[in-house]
């Protein structure tokens, strides 16, 4: 199956994905407007793949966080760095997850 | 002792299944435990593969945005946004999914990102070269981040998944294993009971038989 991406982001990193080609595009500047394009990217039978950057899953993290757990099979939901390289760790669950099944820290970054 | 100990009827009959109950655990004990040694190799080779992915495509995504900066620079900012908004956003990927120990991972096949100069679509000859470069810098970037997402979409469901069966396992190796011994344990300590109780009546009941026929 052949699946388009979605971007939600800065308007420099909107630019720049679409340039690349990425369909459905949203630049953040609201938290609600926001949340509601981003439910609509999760629910769109059409939308593969979704980059969001570290920047707006931080504002939204509480909102963000039931939805990314609850979410099916596809779209794929990337956090990435925003224009300014800005990647905390930890932003994703993904280093607690590792730390809590292998027991071990595991360093991503 | 448990309350589901003592309302088991000390029977033989109850003994043999409950030891066939405590085989059959310890069996899928076993099982699940090689399943969480399998998911957690995968899950530690997915770890380091995002680990040197990620500091690949963030480095280069860097880059990607220093180029659209100067680009903006150049040819203004709304005009680099129109140009991107003009450009053909067709990008499209081909998503699969396979299974790593009964676990549903998506996979990314083809990705088409790549394009030629005049397959992008904003017009050229009102644009940079500066933009191009960042078009094709962001091309590459995006593919990548492709791969990136399809690992740590890997590693989170196989988290989950490792998770669960540690779970299980450790239900199945400190709550329903224990419980069913000591329910063995009881029913026999009652059946040996029983059996020294009958020894005892037997003894007894020989003993008055026998006197009995000496006081004739």
């Amino acid at each position: 199956m052949k699946y388009k991406i979605a971007v939600v982001g800065d308007l420099e990193t909107v630019t720049g994905f679409a340039l690349a080609g990425a369909t459905y595009l949203h630049v953040h500047r609201d938290r609600d407007e926001t949340l509601q394009k981003l439910r609509a990217f999760l629910s769109d039978p059409l939308v593969g793949l979704i980059l969001i950057t570290s920047r707006v899953r931080e504002e939204l993290s509480e909102e963000l966080e039931p939805l990314l757990k609850m979410k099916a099979f596809l779209p794929m939901v990337l956090v990435i760095p925003d224009r300014k390289g800005y990647y905390p760790a930890g932003i994703d669950e993904l280093e607690k997850l590792v730390r809590r099944t292998a027991g071990v820290e595991v360093v991503l970054g | 002792m448990t309350k589901a100990v003592t309302t088991l009827s000390p029977t033989r009959m109850e003994l043999i299944r409950l030891r066939r109950r405590i085989e059959l655990a310890q069996k899928g004990h076993d099982l699940l435990e090689e399943k969480m040694d399998a998911l957690m190799m995968e899950f530690l080779g997915l770890a380091r593969r995002i680990r040197v992915l990620r500091k690949e495509a963030f480095a280069e995504l860097l880059e990607a945005h220093q180029k659209l900066l100067k680009c903006m620079a150049w040819m203004g900012t709304l005009e680099t946004v129109e140009a991107s908004l003009e450009s053909l956003r067709e990008a499209e990927i081909e998503i699969a999914s396979r299974s790593i120990m009964g676990v549903r991972v998506p996979t990314v096949q083809a990705v088409k990102i790549s394009r030629k100069l005049v397959e992008r679509g904003y017009s050229l000859h009102t644009s940079s070269a500066l933009l191009d470069e960042a078009a094709s810098r962001f091309e590459e970037v995006l593919s990548k981040l492709c791969e990136l997402a399809e690992l740590e979409e890997a590693i989170r469901r196989i988290g989950w998944e490792l998770e669960r069966t540690r779970r299980r396992v450790n239900a199945l190796e400190h709550i329903l294993i224990p419980r069913l011994k000591s329910a063995v344990a009881f029913i026999s300590f009652r059946l040996d009971e029983m059996e020294r109780d009958d020894f005892v009546r037997l003894k007894r009941i020989k003993a008055m038989l026998e006197a009995r026929e000496w006081r004739k």
